[in-house]
């Protein structure tokens, strides 16, 4: 198991560096004048991009560049986002408790409602359950997230003000983000916050403020959760084994609960946690939309501005991320099916 | 000879997309116990839903549309006839595995793959027997050598002398759901898993300790069977049916097998139904033989008399195309096909390929006929 884990870490070594590569080759495509053009904010500046230029050495070949980064990034030093104006390292501690905290509540969401609805409309195949099932995934898939979120937020917030889009009310926010020292931000997360803070309002307010988010990743993406759910279990209902717990004489509940739907998980556990992952990053359209300044938001807005330092380290981090990600499907699968062995 | 099993004009169809398969056309037929009874016919000819539909576990889209199964159970040395087919889901549950159990073709996939050896085996004897467990471990409990703490001890005590009179009381229901009190049937578990391994043990399964804590891909296919046995056999079933049983086994197991079957039968069961296709196995274990063609039986009579004098023309057909080593040439074969269920041919569904047919037979399906020395067939042009 230790052996397994340490491989697979040395292993991810490899991979950020792999990405790293690619990542910055592809920028390489842009002219020097384009890159520089990052630093250029008003027109009386241009002039200046030559200079740009020779200081940061974008007229200099790709592996002497690559070299530079790679020097750089090694000794600690990550670069400086022009989007958050702040260094990536702390800007990143910024934005990416607010992904963190979205995902803390809606993956368990997804996961757990995808499943049981993946059960129920597999054991129950072609009835009334299965056909509702089938149609709200079909929905929940094809819709695309902004329009969906857009509903979502024309209805409970335009219609009914009940949940506001954003982190935080402005008043909270003054508190939060002010320099008073009433409020200290440990974790970045204000549900979590709040309640080590001893303000329980902030914790309800983060609250009211996470549900439209988290229900509408929840809508859109369980659909792909409970069809692979649905299936699996159609698969293993139909195989030899349920049979022979039934002919023993095992009740309906545990011939579907431990010996269906155990077998069913397995391919789960897989898309799970690719959902997951990917969630990890940050979902553009649900943070814009809801104005949920996390790590989507900031990928975005760096991307279309092409701020490379932020570019490349979220990629490294994406890559850690999907690592780390595998080798936790792995161990679980090891966990439930004890055909896989470790090593 | 008491009959054990009466089965009348059952009919079971699949609905199918191609529309509805007529697996079973009225098919009547009584077991008696304390026999082997080998049922064969080819693949496809319902041997396998006639069985399910004796238990019940028919799969969907297959439907059990009527006729009756009789089951004479020995409940206490009274004889009870119990009609399974009316039986409601939980009395039918209780029926499966302790008085009827089945034994499948495929080892391999009729273990569940995650689930231990040893789990699978002792939910036989938890879904049966768990009372009679129950009394079992409060005896265990009240000896002096049992140094479990005093509170949790009377807990225990509590728990076990419920369970044994009813296992799905409603405080064990509670415990079930409540965290640490939910370890109460740790003692149970324990008690069905060493019941388990002494029922392996029987089977001539090599270290029945290790057995039940490995999974099904650790054993071989003999293992695995020999499992399968176990499972069925833990209850000590009336009746056990051994679906296709050694028919994906190498011969040398396929013998193994048998032998035991053979060797359970004089201790713990009292009937066994075979099905099979394959002869040579009929004519070893059976002692009486049932034909099955395309959802019909055809003829019903002891073992020697079908090998000696069969009536119907299938039987014959049947018998003689089975390779011997005193004829040379090609082998016989049956002309035509398996006919298709969906759309079978009118009166006997034998008649496009009978040699002997006549114009009755393509109108009317015949019944099954006595014709002597406990020999029935179900033919016009036998008389």
């Amino acid at each position: 198991m230790a052996v397994f884990i340490s491989r697979r870490l040395i292993f991810l070594v490899f991979v950020m560096f792999g990405v790293s590569f690619i990542i910055f080759g592809l920028q390489m495509t842009f002219s020097p004048e384009r890159r520089a053009m990052v630093f250029v904010t008003t027109p009386q500046q241009a002039k200046d991009i030559p200079v740009l230029i020779k200081k940061y050495g974008f007229d200099q070949p790709f592996y002497k560049q690559y070299f530079t980064w790679l020097k750089e990034v090694t000794s600690g030093h990550l670069g400086y986002s022009l989007v958050a104006s702040d260094s990536v390292w702390r800007a990143f501690w910024r934005y990416f408790p607010i992904t963190l905290e979205l995902n803390i509540f809606s993956s368990p969401c997804i996961i757990l409602f995808g499943i049981w609805l993946g059960t129920k409309a597999g054991q129950k195949a072609n009835t009334f359950t299965d056909h509702f099932t089938r149609i709200f995934s079909i929905v929940g898939w094809s819709l695309p997230t902004f329009l969906f979120s857009l509903v979502m937020l024309m209805i409970f917030y335009g219609y009914f003000r009940l949940f506001p889009p954003s982190v935080l009310g402005d008043e909270l926010t003054l508190l939060v983000y002010g320099n008073t020292g009433e409020f200290v931000r440990y974790t970045g997360m204000f549900t979590v916050d709040g309640i080590l803070n001893g303000r329980l309002d902030v914790t309800f307010e983060a609250l009211k403020h996470l549900v439209m988010p988290v229900l509408t990743q929840m809508v859109v993406i369980c659909a792909i959760l409970m069809r692979v759910m649905r299936s699996g279990m159609l698969e293993e209902m139909g195989k030899d084994y349920v049979i022979t717990a039934r002919a023993k004489g095992v009740d309906k509940k545990t011939t579907i609960l431990k010996h269906a739907r155990r077998n069913a998980l397995i391919p789960v556990i897989t898309v799970a946690g690719q959902l997951v992952a990917a969630l990890m990053e940050g979902s553009i359209a649900v943070e814009i939309i809801f104005n949920r300044k996390g790590l989507g938001w900031w990928l975005a807005e760096s991307a279309m501005q092409l701020d490379m330092p932020v570019l490349m380290s979220l990629c490294l981090f994406i890559a850690i991320v999907f690592v780390l990600a595998n080798l936790t499907v792995d161990i679980i699968y090891a966990y439930v099916d004890p055909r896989i062995r470790l090593s | 000879m008491s009959a054990l099993i009466e089965i009348k004009d059952l009919v079971t169809n699949f609905y199918t997309y191609e529309g509805v398969v007529k697996a079973l056309n009225k098919i009547s037929l009584e077991v008696e116990s304390g026999l082997t009874f080998g049922l064969v016919g080819e693949s496809g000819c319902g041997k396998s839903v006639l069985v399910r539909s004796i238990m019940r576990i028919v799969q969907s889209p297959g439907v059990i549309e009527g006729g009756e199964v009789k089951f004479h159970m020995k409940k206490n040395g009274k004889d009870e006839v119990i009609e399974l087919l009316s039986l409601s889901e939980e009395e039918m549950r209780q029926i499966r595995g302790s008085e009827i159990s089945m034994i499948f073709q495929e080892p391999n996939a009729a273990l569940n793959p995650i689930l231990s050896i040893g789990y699978q085996v002792s939910e036989s004897f938890l879904f049966h027997i768990s009372e009679q467990m129950c009394a079992k471990v409060l005896e265990d409990l009240e000896s002096p050598r049992d140094n479990t703490n005093f509170i949790w001890k009377s807990f225990l005590r509590y728990a076990y002398r419920v369970g044994s009179k009813d296992a799905k009381a409603l405080p064990l229901r509670i415990f079930n759901k409540i965290p640490i009190l939910k370890c109460w049937d740790k003692r149970l578990k324990e008690e069905a898993t060493r019941r388990s391994i002494e029922i392996i043990d029987k089977l001539h399964v090599p270290h029945p300790e290790q057995v039940v804590k490995s999974y099904p891909h650790n054993l071989s296919g003999g293992m695995k069977q020999r499992i399968v046995i176990a499972i069925a056999l833990a209850c000590n079933p009336e009746l056990l049916i051994a679906d296709e049983a050694t028919s994906n086994l190498d011969v040398t197991v396929q013998a193994q097998i048998l032998e035991l079957l053979n060797e359970l039968k004089k201790e713990y069961i009292s009937s066994i139904m075979l099905i099979t296709h394959d002869l040579g196995v009929v004519a070893e274990t059976c002692e009486r033989v049932g034909v099955m063609y395309a959802g019909n039986l055809c003829e019903v009579a002891d073992v020697r008399e079908i090998f000696k004098n069969p009536k119907h023309p299938y039987t014959k057909a049947l018998l003689n195309s089975v390779p011997r080593f005193s004829t040379e040439g090609r082998l016989a074969v049956i002309d035509g096909f398996v006919p298709n269920l969906v759309n079978p041919p009118s009166g006997c569904r034998f008649h496009p390929r009978c040699p002997l047919t006549m114009e009755q037979c393509k109108q009317n399906v015949p019944d099954l006929k006595e014709t002597g020395d406990r020999h029935l067939v179900a033919c016009y042009a036998v008389d």
